[in-house]
């Protein structure tokens, strides 16, 4: 994510646009009560624009300090929707251009039954009830749904769970340490058994990335689904710019991902935006951004007038042995966000099963 | 009576916003935007009375009263039998959160409040636990208006239990099994199948009435 807005930052210096950055740089190391306090400090700077965050409990914890002091952040992370912060852009994918697309193409093609694993926040829990109400809305079911804490690495017992049951896929929430884990388990609980994990019982999630497989490693790390608007894969002139320029100034990695893609493209319309305005004043800023379309690496990328969250191209991808993304389906167009699923979700919830008693 | 499901997407609603301070609306209009509730000029009056009740729709209209305001005249507003619900949800915009203000958004049947100045992250749960909560109270009246009526037709599936003992010579629990199953049959409800058979002349139900075959199912 840095990576992306680093080097978004020094083409802007590059590119005679007009706006000079000077990016600052802090790291709360992902903890929680660390991102008010430098988030307080970079305002305090008088700096009114922040890219970052990455989770969703981080962004919930500086939104109010945004809203106080009337900046804005860019938050380039994909994430579980239902919110619309007025000091606050979005980047990432909004459920409608990652979970539901994902939701469609598993049920196409390998089945109605779920079985869901994932960290126990909200990301897993939001994503879960959308999968859940997509899956019953098309007469399937969700077999269970097992939640551990962030961190996790003993997924014994869930795999066996997972075996016993033999659902159409495995819907995967989990993150950093606990998902490379669970990949490389339930591989080898697979191949112990004679089955071929990858055809027989996909892992299908929104947030595995081409770093993250490289962090599986070797022997579990293929045939794995992601839903992404941007994989490093994508053959376009846009992209292989950005990964030539990505390469050549970040040799030594991580691998160019979605996230770093969003940053890049945070910063970018930033950038449009504050040439357009000629200020850096957030309100301003806001109604010049609307009207910036970028030539992004994903493809054309805009930002909605209603929501401020980023017009995006949904892709699905199958992971290889060289740790990549073989692109398996891709939307025809940049899609609408749709943060509230407003468009794209039924008027109730999901009905529960039916309670049914015997009386005689 | 199966409880209602939850209502999750707004999109297709009308708000209503009831309030004599217009000019301050436009965070909590953009945010119903967003979330697919359209909020036309014409929707935003100066008082109750100014709504036309005819076009009102508990499925899909929303009013959003200001508790500031004069709000004195809430019983131009038809009320539910039991529950004295209004026919559509409320939601209170709180300026001043004093007891008399919500005492009188409460009695003009507010189910949930935002606080004044509208925050848009405040306006989904405000709408969903505001119109939830109102269908709820639908519910949970429908319900207690089905159990006045089962409570009154007691008296007729009482005397039909004692008929039905002393006809064929069975105890109660029998005479009542008996009973439920041909009311089951007879898609009736049991205090309404009691009341035919024992309003029918002969006190028994409309047809054959085999008991032997029933006991022996």
């Amino acid at each position: 994510m840095l990576n992306g807005a680093l080097l978004a930052a020094e083409e802007i210096n590059a590119s005679g646009l007009g706006i000079r950055l000077e990016p600052s740089v802090l790291n709360p190391g992902g903890n929680l009560s660390q991102y008010s306090a430098l988030a307080a400090k970079l305002l305090k700077r008088e700096i009114r624009h922040v890219v970052g965050c990455y989770t969703s409990s981080s962004r919930k914890e500086v939104i109010p300090l945004f809203e106080k002091h009337d900046a804005l952040l860019w938050y380039p992370s994909h994430y579980e929707g239902f919110e619309s912060s007025t000091n606050v852009i979005y980047t990432g994918a909004a459920p409608n251009q990652h979970v539901l697309p994902l939701v469609e193409y598993l049920i196409q093609h390998h089945g109605h039954r779920a079985f869901c694993v994932g960290s126990n926040y909200i990301w897993a829990w939001e994503n879960n009830r959308i999968l859940r109400e997509s899956v019953m809305a098309r007469g399937g079911s969700v077999l269970a749904e097992r939640y551990f804490a962030i961190g996790e690495t003993d997924f014994h017992q869930a795999i066996e769970a997972i075996i016993a049951a033999r659902p159409s896929f495995v819907f995967l929430t989990l993150i950093g340490t606990s998902a490379y884990q669970f990949f490389r388990d339930f591989r080898a609980a697979c191949r112990a058994r004679g089955i071929d994990q990858a055809r027989e019982i996909p892992v299908a999630s929104c947030s595995l990335s081409e770093p993250e497989l490289e962090a599986i490693g070797e022997g579990a790390v293929d045939g794995h689904l992601s839903s992404s608007v941007y994989f490093c894969s994508i053959q376009s002139p846009a992209n292989l710019r950005f990964l030539d320029a990505y390469e050549a100034r970040f040799p030594k990695g991580p691998t160019a991902s979605a996230d770093a893609e969003a940053s890049y493209n945070a910063v970018w319309l930033l950038a449009r935006a504050a040439a357009a305005a000629r200020t850096d004043d957030p309100r301003a800023i806001k109604a010049e951004v609307v009207h910036q379309h970028l030539d992004a690496p994903q493809g054309k990328v805009w930002i909605d007038e209603q929501t401020f969250h980023a017009y995006l191209t949904p892709r699905i991808g199958r992971s290889n042995r060289q740790a990549r993304f073989d692109l398996i389906s891709e939307a025809r167009a940049p899609v609408q966000p749709d943060p509230y699923l407003v468009h794209n979700s039924s008027r109730f919830e999901a009905a529960a099963v039916p309670s049914l008693r015997l009386v005689s | 009576m199966t409880e209602p499901r939850l209502l999750q997407n707004f999109s297709g609603s009308r708000a209503i916003v009831v309030t004599d301070r217009a000019s301050s609306l436009d965070v909590l209009t953009t945010s119903l935007n967003r979330l697919g509730v359209t909020t036309n000029p014409a929707d935003i009056v100066e008082s109750l009375a100014a709504i036309d009740l005819a076009t009102l729709q508990a499925d899909r209209d929303v009013i959003f009263i200001d508790g500031d305001g004069d709000i004195s005249d809430a019983a131009v507003l038809p009320r539910s039998a039991i529950g004295r619900l209004p026919p559509v949800p409320i939601i209170g915009l709180l300026g001043v959160s004093a007891p008399s203000r919500l005492k009188a958004l409460m009695r003009a049947g507010a189910t949930s409040f935002l606080r004044k100045p509208v925050h848009g992250a405040a306006v989904y749960p405000a709408l969903f636990v505001g119109v939830n909560e109102y269908r709820r109270h639908r519910h949970l009246e429908a319900l207690l208006e089905d159990q006045g009526r089962r409570r009154r037709g007691r008296r007729d599936l009482v005397k039909a239990i004692i008929r039905t003992m002393s006809e064929y010579g069975i105890d109660d629990d029998e005479a009542y099994d008996l009973l439920r199953r041909r009311s089951m049959a007879m898609r009736q409800t049991m205090e309404d199948f009691c009341k035919d058979l024992v309003e029918s002349p002969d006190g028994r139900e409309h047809g054959e009435f085999v008991l032997r075959r029933k006991l022996a199912d």
